[in-house]
């Protein structure tokens, strides 16, 4: 597989101290990164912060990357943590602060303003780990194991909680589906 | 027809349980960077992350570029120095020792304590003597 051998050199290349090759590393996963942060987190900045504290601590642990698994699954990990633990200290946010959130970075006008407002809202009422998982799996793919192993639970348990954050959205907004 | 195996979820079947296209498309929508998916956003965002390491590479780098060389050297000044210490002690000891025993040899030993324990002995020879008096009176 070509891009795993091309990461592998970037690593090795950027454990021995060369910023540019981190920099390429950067540019290929921060996308990845930030939609795993943003899916803890929540809020547009603190999934800023989370991404560059992740990419910093995994910068400073490259000695200890195994060169023989996928970087990206890798980096994933340590945002998620980075998140996490940013989640932890800003644990107390209203469901207005996170309807907020997630309401300002819809893209398409043509999505009705009330369905926008009312997904929001329905993801606030979300708990914490079930909105991550949701996002996690639904959005971005990962797999229940590969959640699990982001969230610090087991992959049976990211299975149980996504069926259930998926029934809970669904109630939530079962009006407007119809 | 394919002998490839097709395992549960990766035929193309419909997840019973699954959010739907247009509800799954919007949780997509709501969690996009606020500031919209655009190249100059992601080029932002990478310098931000790049500012960073740099500063906290730099930190971590200085730690080892300023210990590494001198660890050696230290290592071997320590070991030096500790080699030196216990051999001066250990001569200080000695000398002390060797100093206590040869005072020991030459002081001579005090009369007057020769002549207090006659006198001790003198009294309980006299009292032992009132003893015998009183009870044989």
């Amino acid at each position: 597989m070509r891009i795993p051998d091309e990461e592998r050199a970037l690593a090795e290349k950027a454990r021995a101290g060369d910023h540019n090759a981190f920099a390429v590393l950067v540019r290929l996963h921060q996308r990845r990164a930030y939609l795993v942060a943003r899916a803890i987190v929540t809020v547009h900045e603190d999934a800023e912060d989370a991404v560059q504290e992740g990419f910093v601590r995994a910068y400073q642990a490259l000695d200890r990357f195994d060169t023989a698994q996928a970087f990206g699954a890798w980096l994933n990990r340590i945002v998620a943590n980075a998140a996490l633990d940013l989640a932890r200290r800003r644990k107390v946010r209203t469901t207005d602060e996170l309807s907020d959130a997630l309401q300002s970075p819809f893209r398409d006008p043509a999505v009705d303003a009330e369905l926008r407002s009312r997904l929001a809202e329905a993801l606030a009422e979300l708990p914490e780990r079930a909105r991550s998982v949701i996002v996690l799996h639904d959005i971005e793919g990962f797999t229940h194991v590969e959640i699990g192993e982001m969230l610090g639970i087991p992959g049976g348990t990211a299975r149980s909680d996504l069926h259930h954050a998926r029934q809970k959205l669904r109630g939530l907004l079962q009006d407007l589906r119809g | 027809m394919s002998d490839e195996l097709n395992f549960p979820g990766t035929s193309g079947r419909l997840d019973p349980d699954s959010l739907g296209e247009p509800l799954r498309q919007l949780v997509s929508d709501a969690y996009g960077p606020v500031a919209g998916d655009t190249e100059a956003y992601w080029a932002g965002l990478e310098q931000r992350i790049m500012s960073r390491v740099k500063s906290a590479g730099v930190s971590e780098t200085s730690w080892w570029t300023v210990l590494g060389p001198w660890a050696q050297a230290g290592l071997i000044a320590a070991t030096a120095i500790f080699a030196v210490t216990s051999v001066i002690n250990r001569r200080i000891s000695d000398s002390e020792t060797q100093t206590a025993y040869e005072m020991a040899l030459q002081s001579p030993t005090p009369e007057v304590d020769a002549s207090a324990a006659v006198l001790a002995s003198d009294k309980a020879s006299a009292r032992d003597a009132t003893f015998d008096y009183v009870l044989s009176h």
